[in-house]
């Protein structure tokens, strides 16, 4: 193999943002200066009818991925230079790198349909780099339906965002598993990050709480009602049926799934006060974690690690939110007043996001905002305002995204963001929807 | 009782060998008066008769005489020190420690010494690294944003820079893949934190080596040049040490891994 050294020699002019507030953009990848990337449509190269609807799905959706990356400035549209773009042969760079559009980055292809199968090819180009500007060439072939052509599109701004951003996969295959009532009952929904593909996972007719997706994305730990009291269910995504998990008696809630998928923890009162245990991934081998009077609740484990778990306690009062080792010891407060609930630990293990109501009681009409916490300093910044009830925050597979519920439309539904707060979308709209919980991957 | 009555019955049995004794000795005497030219009769002291006269002459031509040799060692017949190893060998010296001296105890106001840490080379590679020319690095305090052709410069926001890739080795790396270390150098930006002592506003730039292997993760990361800021070195180490990953190299760059200087400034 050869073997070659490039001495490459960067200068850095740190200048600190007079807010002081860098950690947050530490922690998300998110805050820092964007690239500006142009997306004209895809050229249309064979069509058999349905080519064109297929073609501004790809494009809607690769358009929206990558705005919605958190990484990307997408020129708008209207600032393209005229003439359609197919292949790299089509290409003046020079007319993408000066103004109007002035984009670093131009992501360009075809699409074709021919008996029934949908080919995209797709390449993304350096527009400041005449002389070998391409970065990346992609091509696709699936059958040719609205979901593939989603799907191509998906796969596509992964590729993009997965270069560009520095190594951390895109977003844009994962899944958001919910509770909804528009059946009639709480259950299980699913879908896309961006709210496309909503679909029913289970059907017991009972009341469904907390769902929890497992590292591997097979099996969905929850708590229910389904059996009397609340208990701790997982159901298998891939049998799409309820598995075995044993009933412990009591209240038990909120499980939470270690990032290797080998141990869940959850709160159970089997013993009369809600405490924290953890137990195998088949939940066998339980362990009691906490042991102190008043409630213990929604742990979460530190993903980077597994040797940490944070949770909400109610052992002074109020709910706050604590952290200890994963074996229960070196337990500590981390927040120091209100109202502190549903913490979700960011998956490069820097930040927990909660729900907090920093001013609550009588004569203090505080709101129940998302924010985001450094775990090693207890630096926390608020990215919800004067938006109604904000409540269950969870953390993108990338750490550049969170996604919560909020009363902010009137109803309970869910939304997402960037992790500093900006770009805050609704993504359901019809009846009461709550708990989100973002795919690993 | 009767052992007194015996000792003072033999007093008189000592008269005889007295006697002798006196006799002996006043013989001795005689001898010596009668006999005395045995002890002066041989001149000087030290002159047996003969040696006299030729002592002169034998000293005079013998100081004079002796051929000394210019140079003692030049003499290769000296058995004692020749430079033949001989037949015997002589038994090493045991090293002897030099005594250890007390360590000094530092003075609180004395400049630390700078520490340089071992360079280790990585295991896996078997060839010692090629070392980057002199023209490749930009000389001290001359970095920064710099508008000749040669370098690559980007601006973004709070963030100044130039970048600059050696032509030999992997290529032209900077010009191939541009946008690569816009990358590298967006990421360490976003890594930066404020860990510097409040008290500072201002420091020497600080420059940071590392490796960024053909996944994308940084390896040997070391400050080549202190800003002499403790906190500020080790910031800008932990900038780099917060990143798993850059993502994998340029699919169309062959090397295995790519060098990164990258150097800090700060004020605040």
């Amino acid at each position: 193999m050869k073997r070659f050294a490039v001495l490459a020699v960067f200068t850095l002019a740190l200048v600190l943002p007079s807010l002081g507030q860098d950690w947050i953009r530490t922690g998300t990848g998110v805050g820092g200066e964007k690239i500006r990337i142009a997306v004209p449509d895809f050229k249309i190269v064979a069509d058999d009818g349905q080519a064109a609807a297929l073609d501004k799905t790809f494009n809607d959706v690769l358009f929206s991925d990558l705005a919605a990356s958190g990484i990307f400035d997408v020129v708008s549209r209207s600032f393209y230079p005229l003439g359609a773009i197919g292949s790299p042969s089509d290409v003046k760079l020079d007319t993408w790198a000066a103004p109007p559009p002035k984009a670093a980055m131009l992501a360009f292809g075809n699409l074709g349909v021919s008996s029934g199968s949908l080919q995209v090819q797709g390449w993304l180009f350096d527009a400041k780099n005449a002389q070998s500007p391409q970065i990346l060439a992609k091509q696709y072939r699936e059958s040719a339906s609205d979901e593939s052509a989603r799907l191509i599109a998906h796969r596509f701004a992964d590729e993009i965002i997965f270069r560009l951003g520095g190594g951390l996969n895109g977003i844009a295959e994962s899944k958001l598993y919910f509770i909804s009532n528009r059946s009639g009952n709480k259950e299980i929904w699913a879908m896309d990050y961006d709210g496309a593909g909503q679909q029913q996972i289970t059907h017991l007719r009972s009341i469904t709480l907390s769902p929890r997706v497992s590292p591997d994305g097979t099996r969905i730990a929850f708590s229910s009602y389904f059996k009397g009291g609340p208990n701790i269910m997982m159901w298998s995504l891939d049998l799409n049926r309820l598995v075995k998990f044993p009933e412990f008696g009591g209240t038990n809630l909120s499980p939470a799934w270690s990032s290797d998928g080998s141990r869940i923890a959850f709160s159970s009162s089997r013993t009369g006060d809600p405490e924290i245990y953890v137990t195998d991934q088949n939940g066998n081998n339980m362990r009691r974690l906490t042991a102190y009077h008043g409630p213990d609740v929604s742990p979460v484990w530190n993903p980077k690690t597994n040797g940490q778990i944070a949770w909400v306690s109610g052992r002074t009062g109020l709910a706050q939110i604590y952290v200890m080792d994963s074996d229960g010891t070196n337990a500590q407060r981390i927040t120091d007043q209100g109202y502190a609930v549903s913490p979700s630990w960011s998956p490069n293990g820097q930040l927990l996001a909660f729900a907090w109501i920093r001013h609550y009681g009588p004569g203090s009409p505080g709101a129940s905002d998302i924010y985001v916490m450094d775990v090693a300093s207890h630096k926390w910044i608020q990215l919800t305002h004067d938006g109604g009830h904000n409540d269950f925050p969870s953390w993108s597979p990338d750490g550049r995204h969170i996604v919560y519920q909020s009363t902010r439309s009137g109803t309970e539904q869910i939304w997402s963001m960037l992790a500093d707060g900006s770009q805050q979308t609704q993504l359901t709209f019809s009846g009461s929807n709550s708990q989100p919980n973002w795919s690993w991957k | 009782m009767a052992l007194d009555t015996d000792i003072y019955s033999h007093r008189d049995a000592l008269r005889g060998p007295l006697a002798l004794s006196a006799a002996l000795h006043a013989a001795l005497v005689a001898v010596a008066l009668l006999v005395p030219g045995n002890f002066s009769s041989g001149g000087e002291w030290g002159n047996n008769g003969s040696g006299g006269a030729m002592g002169a002459s034998i000293s005079a031509n013998l100081v004079s005489g002796i051929p000394l040799p210019t140079n003692p060692q030049a003499n290769p017949e000296n058995v004692l020190a020749n430079e033949s190893k001989g037949l015997s060998q002589s038994i090493p010296q045991p090293e002897t420690k030099p005594e250890e001296k007390a360590i000094p105890i530092p003075d609180r106001n004395a400049k630390p010494a700078k520490k340089t840490a071992p360079k280790l080379a990585p295991p896996s590679r078997q060839k010692p690294r090629e070392l980057a020319k002199a023209d490749n690095v930009v000389p001290f305090g001359s970095g920064g944003p710099v508008a000749t052709a040669q370098y690559t410069s980007f601006q973004s926001g709070n963030t100044n820079g130039g970048l600059k890739f050696d032509e030999g080795g992997g290529g032209s790396f900077g010009n191939r893949f541009g946008w690569y270390t816009d990358v590298v150098a967006r990421k360490v930006h976003e890594a930066w934190q404020n860990e510097v002592n409040p008290n500072v506003s201002s420091a020497k730039r600080v420059y940071i080596l590392f490796d960024i292997s053909r996944s994308g993760a940084p390896s040997h990361i070391r400050v080549e040049q202190s800003s002499g800021i403790p906190s500020l070195d080790i910031s800008a180490m932990r900038a780099i040490q917060r990143i798993d990953t850059f993502g994998p190299l340029p699919q169309g760059y062959s090397g295995s891994y790519v060098s990164v200087e990258f150097w800090f400034d700060y004020r605040r």
